[in-house]
């Protein structure tokens, strides 16, 4: 009973729920910041994403009439209780161990394209055409980005698992050993084999987060934003917030598979150096991207994720196998 | 009640623009990208955004002297923005016709159809002035929300 009751806490504040959204809000702010001064812009406020939130919380909501109207209001819902949970899976290094002792990198696998069957479901359920094409750009990003994502955690899990078990043929999924394993032997960020593998995570987290030079299926420009074209009001603000969890979900994902060290054995400290790690991350493979290039169109950026980071990461797995 | 007016006093400073293209020439359409685009007039400052979807607007700034094919239309996307909005009305045409004026396939002034909250008048306007009508805008949605500064 208490253990439940405590996974439900670590859902709800720390890591997932109140600690995720605190830190995605922090890092969405930072985001556009620094694009700005990239771009030579003032840019806005630090705390822009709250006051967006407050603003989306004073506007009314309207439903179109021929929408489907309970998946229309569940799709958010859906997407946000989906991260939550995901959140509280990724381990933080020297401050929180995980949810799950086994398996949860399968998991995480499994939660992390929840928001983006979200916003297909709401998408679809809005009844707008922009939201049809909104659907169907998602989904063949999601196709395309999912492949080389899988292939990343099979090489690490795969490296872990071989060095584990002494050589012989076996692979490990739990984070909390993929953690522990690197820090006792060295992150997988270092390792040459696990360099084409990173750089196949690095490409994988803009598809994902869905920003330039892949924000195609919420292209505001060509089809107004697709699935989120009606939203409006908490819906939409509900979905930003799914987006700021999913940012620190990946984020965390890929220090806790390439980059777990610690600095210290006080706990405050590990924190703030995890939160440091995540912010060097978004701000090489989100951050400067976005600030630099346009929008791919769909069939672009689908032949690209399954070239480029695909046999990136598929170096890494033969790099494993035969070491 | 006080987290509602909280909430309200912060909601002005993230005003989303929407852009309606009443049939301009499309200047005013390049000074508003502009004022979006160019660091000097950085409109993302005071926390704007640019957004595609009519129902995230927030203020809409309307361009062009509303012709007679664009009208319905025009009409048509301005219901679909949800309350509070404010009216922007950009450059010389929807304010007054500018050149267009009583032309046979002209229906504007717009505020014949809408009601216009700021007039930002020029052939184009600069784009500090489009900034300093946004500016405005913010103010009248504090007004429109019900709270004296």
């Amino acid at each position: 009973m208490s253990d439940t009751l405590l996974a439900i806490l670590h859902m709800c504040i720390f890591p997932g729920g109140a600690f995720a959204l605190l830190v995605g809000f922090f890092f969405k702010g930072l985001d556009r910041r620094v694009e700005a001064r990239l771009q030579r812009r003032v840019g806005p406020p630090l705390i822009q994403p709250w006051l967006d939130m407050a603003k989306l919380l004073t506007k009314e909501t309207l439903i179109p009439n021929t929408a489907c109207k309970p998946a229309f209001l569940l799709a958010p819902v859906f997407g946000f209780t989906g991260m939550a949970v995901c959140a509280a899976f990724i381990p933080i290094p020297g401050v929180y161990e995980g949810l799950s002792r086994m398996g949860d990198l399968l998991v995480i696998f499994y939660l992390l394209p929840i928001p983006a069957i979200a916003l297909m479901l709401g998408g679809s359920a809005s009844s707008s055409p922009f939201g049809a094409f909104g659907f169907s750009r998602e989904m063949l990003m999601m196709l395309a980005y999912e492949t080389p994502l899988l292939m990343v955690m099979l090489a690490v899990a795969m490296l872990v698992g071989k060095s584990m078990a002494g050589g012989a043929w076996s692979a490990e999924f739990s984070l909390l050993q993929i953690v522990s394993w690197q820090q006792a032997n060295g992150s997988l960020g270092l390792n040459p084999a696990m360099i084409p593998a990173l750089c196949a995570y690095l490409i994988f987290l803009p598809g994902t987060m869905g920003v330039a030079p892949f924000d195609i299926a919420e292209a505001e420009t060509e089809i107004l934003e697709g699935p989120l074209l009606e939203y409006g009001g908490p819906l939409l603000a509900l979905f930003q917030v799914t987006s700021s969890l999913k940012s620190f979900v990946v984020l965390g994902l890929g220090v806790a598979l390439f980059f777990p060290g610690t600095i210290c054995p006080w706990w405050p400290i590990n924190l703030l150096w995890f939160v440091f790690k995540c912010l060097v991350l978004m701000l090489l493979s989100l951050t400067l991207v976005k600030s630099a290039t346009g929008r791919y169109r769909i069939d672009q950026a689908f032949r690209f994720y399954v070239t480029v980071p695909t046999v990136l990461a598929l170096c890494s797995l033969v790099l494993v196998w035969v070491m | 009640m006080a987290l509602e007016n909280t909430l309200k006093k912060l909601s002005v400073r993230s005003p989303w623009l929407f852009r309606i293209n009443a049939g301009s020439c499309n200047g005013c359409d390049v000074e508003l990208a502009t004022t979006a685009c160019i660091p000097r007039y950085d409109v993302e400052r005071i926390g704007c955004r640019y957004c595609g979807s009519p129902r995230h607007a927030d203020i809409v700034l309307i361009t062009g002297p509303l012709t007679t094919r664009v009208k319905e239309r025009v009409l048509t996307v301005w219901n679909e923005i949800p309350e509070p909005k404010v009216t922007v009305a950009v450059g010389i045409c929807p304010i007054s016709g500018g050149v267009f004026r009583e032309g046979y396939s002209i229906e504007g002034p717009i505020d014949r159809y809408i009601p216009v909250d700021v007039n930002v008048p020029g052939c184009p306007p600069r784009p500090q002035a489009i900034l300093e009508g946004v500016v405005k805008a913010r103010e009248i949605w504090l007004k429109k929300l019900g709270i004296d500064q």
